[in-house]
């Protein structure tokens, strides 16, 4: 607590960032052709949520969490078509990210479209899953519910 | 939009590698086969909207670091409530 934040625009400014750090989607995300590169934005001591920075359009950042905390049994079925693109091979296991959106004091996840990422190249892909159990609006949490 | 008519069994190309084919009608449901590389995506327009709107929610759904910091450049000062407090306190008006 006592240690001095560090300044946050220095985390995204792209100018200071090296290869190694920037997460590419080569096609964008679903609907969002020129949302390319992130940077993963976590807070010391906490694995739960991060933030991926746009370095394409600095308005655009999304909320992530890993969609293993909130469904265990959750899991990305990969095509080999998906493996390809992201260059892992078929016993590698990718990073998964869902976003995460506020709705009043509810905060629901995209469990229909996953951040699958590699965690070594960073390449990185939104997958569409097509089973039907999983929502684009799957419920979390309440905000201050531990109050 | 360009409509094009086909009849059951025939096809049609979208560019080079791309070959949909109606493989059948029955009352309103038209069954497609879809021959495209393993690359090309192929999806539910519904499932499409879905996770469109989804991102795009979640881009939305707090402020980037960017948009704080336009928020605060671009805004007035605002009076505290303990500001506006101590004002009508001692009875002060701007007007």
């Amino acid at each position: 607590m006592s240690a001095p934040a560090q300044v946050p625009a220095e985390l995204v400014d792209p100018n200071k960032l090296d290869d190694a750090s920037v997460i590419v989607f080569s096609e964008g995300l679903v609907g969002q052709p020129r949302w390319r590169r992130f940077v993963l934005l976590t807070a010391d001591g906490q694995d739960a949520v991060g933030v991926l920075q746009s370095l394409d359009d600095a308005m655009v950042a999304l909320m992530v969490t890993r969609p293993e905390l909130v469904v265990p049994e959750y899991a990305v079925s990969l095509t080999a078509a998906d493996r390809i693109s992201l260059g892992l091979d078929s016993d590698q296991q990718p990073l998964v990210l869902t976003t995460v959106t506020v709705h009043g004091d509810l905060i629901t996840t995209n469990l229909v479209g996953p951040l699958v990422i590699n965690p070594h190249t960073l390449a990185a892909k939104q997958v569409v899953l097509s089973d039907p159990g999983y929502s684009t609006t799957h419920p979390v949490a309440h905000l201050g519910a531990e109050e | 939009v360009l409509v094009l008519t086909r009849k059951s069994e025939q096809s049609l190309h979208l560019g080079d590698d791309i070959l949909v084919t109606v493989l059948s009608i029955e009352g309103d449901r038209v069954k497609l086969g879809i021959d495209a590389p393993r690359t090309v995506s192929v999806l539910r327009h519904e499932l499409y909207e879905q996770v469109r709107a989804a991102n795009t929610a979640a881009a939305s759904t707090h402020p980037s670091l960017q948009s704080i910091a336009h928020a605060i450049r671009t805004s007035k000062p605002m009076n505290s409530g303990i500001a506006s407090a101590s004002a009508s306190a001692n009875d002060e008006s701007q007007s």
